[in-house]
């Protein structure tokens, strides 16, 4: 699937580049290859293809190797932008947004897509004109932005954010309050029972069976007259 | 009664349009986390008039799926769903503000919904997948243009597949909730417990994901923080979140000294 939006961000750069049409075509087909990487660094593949097709349609490098790029590229770009984004970017902006709500921000939902779409659309708009200005050096990217460095920073920040959560529990919308009990116990409460079930996590099983599995313990203890 | 009336008729239709838009931004378009629970929810929350059922439901589905990422061909839960029908069912079928045991109600039968939607959501990225061999042009055709066509298929694949789900899910959710509000009423406070653990449950989800210790450091330094903060200091919960967040990178500036 990533294939066909590659050639289609790329179509209009090709036809312009390539006046004729059997070339403009062959060139297009060869977009259409297999694809896949981490879809906000495919911004950086992008921009270096369109800098290889501009060498190689001007004679400046006329044997350029789009697809070898592509496929040197897709695959390491892919880990560094899952584990950035997906795995450190997203979860911070979410238990910012998340604490937020709790504490009673209605403007939590706003929160969330600022913190994240001020480096996501940045980051993807740079990587643009970085691929097409270094023409695909990947040395040139790990020297100008540091993801690993950043995802492990914004992991720590959004660990220390989530016992965060937790502490201020009586601070909570009175609707997701587990305790009723004053001040600090009810966050003591919290972080006991937070632990117990991130022991019983260890044990494996989907997000889906296990909130089906805490359900049930919800009935088990509503229908033993414990709540 | 509430149930399939010309006005809630409208509003699931309304949902349905409004959900399948949405979804879009999960994988086909843009991916600038409008399809996302925390944002999912409350907007379907604001749109049907209960705000407060939207941002429930958008908190807690946050905070258990955050990390449930689609890293290579695996294919994750679509929370979006979850999120916009949870919330849609809830609104509609507690107006004027969904009690706690009908907002739990609707994460519950939302979750089990979960891998009716992974399936469904499988079948229509492979059906996508083969989308690039009918992007060849046949001979006097602009490839271009036939390269736009089948990207744009793709898109409209995505859409119906959420606007679809929405149809089948929001009426079915709507009858159950119908029967929900019969059922004893043990069942209603375990609801309303099934719906104040789950913040608890995600907390232990993101602590197990991100840390391969129990007792973390700086998840324990930032717990210290907020309630030596809130309880001690009174101090506005805004101002709790940058503590611990200072915190967690005063922490890795420390570590790497």
């Amino acid at each position: 699937m990533q294939s066909l939006g590659f050639a289609f961000v790329l179509e209009p750069v090709l036809r312009k580049l390539y006046p004729e049409k059997a070339e403009y075509e062959s060139r297009l087909a060869l977009h259409r290859e297999y694809f896949n990487t981490q879809p906000y660094l495919a911004s950086f593949i992008l921009g270096a293809s369109a800098r290889l097709e501009q060498d190689r349609a001007s004679g400046r490098e006329a044997t350029a190797d789009v697809s070898g790029l592509k496929a040197a590229l897709m695959a390491p770009l892919g880990a560094l932008g899952d584990s950035f984004f997906w795995g450190a970017l997203k979860p911070l902006s979410a238990v910012v947004a998340v604490a937020a709500l709790v504490g009673g921000g209605w403007w939590a939902p706003f929160l969330y897509l600022i913190l994240y779409n001020v480096w996501h659309v940045g980051l993807r708009a740079c990587m643009l004109f970085w691929g097409f200005q270094s023409a695909g050096d990947p040395v040139a990217l790990m020297n100008r932005y540091s993801f690993t460095k950043m995802a492990r920073l914004f992991k720590a920040i959004t660990l220390s954010v989530v016992g965060g959560i937790l502490g201020m529990s009586f601070l909570w919308r009175p609707e997701l309050m587990a305790f009723c009990f004053p001040g600090i116990l009810t966050a003591l409460a919290g972080l006991g029972l937070a632990l117990i079930l991130a022991a019983v996590l260890r044990w494996g099983g989907s997000p889906v069976k296990i909130m089906l599995g805490l359900a049930v313990a919800c009935l088990a203890l509503a229908y033993s007259g414990v709540v | 009664m509430f149930l399939f009336d010309m006005h809630t008729l409208s509003q699931v239709v309304l949902v349905a349009v409004a959900g399948g838009i949405i979804g879009l931004d999960r994988t086909a378009a843009g991916q600038f986390m409008f399809s996302q629970p925390i944002v999912a929810g409350p907007f379907t929350g604001w749109m049907l008039g209960d705000a407060t059922a939207g941002f429930v439901i958008g908190a807690v589905l946050e905070l258990v799926w955050v990390l449930d990422m689609p890293v290579g061909n695996f294919v994750p839960a679509d929370s979006t769903i979850s999120a916009v029908s949870a919330t849609a069912i809830a609104a509609l079928a507690g107006p004027g503000g969904a009690p706690l045991d009908l907002i739990g109600f609707c994460l519950l039968l939302t979750t089990g919904m979960v891998p009716a939607t992974m399936m469904i959501d499988n079948i229509v990225r492979k059906r996508n997948s083969r989308l690039a061999d009918m992007a060849v042009a046949s001979p006097g055709e602009d490839a271009g243009r036939r390269l736009a066509r089948a990207h744009l298929s793709g898109l409209k694949a995505f859409f119906l597949k959420s606007f679809v789900l929405y149809l089948v899910f929001l009426p079915a959710g709507l009858a159950a909730a119908f029967l929900f509000a019969r059922m004893p009423e043990q069942f209603h406070r375990a609801m309303s417990l099934f719906v104040k653990l789950l913040p608890l449950l995600g907390v232990a989800m993101i602590l197990r994901r991100l840390s391969m210790k129990m007792f973390d450091r700086l998840f324990l330094s930032g717990f210290v923080i907020a309630v030596i903060a809130g309880q001690l200091f009174h101090i506005h919960a805004l101002f709790i979140i940058l503590l611990t967040a200072a915190a967690g990178w005063l922490g890795v500036m420390h570590r790497a000294r």
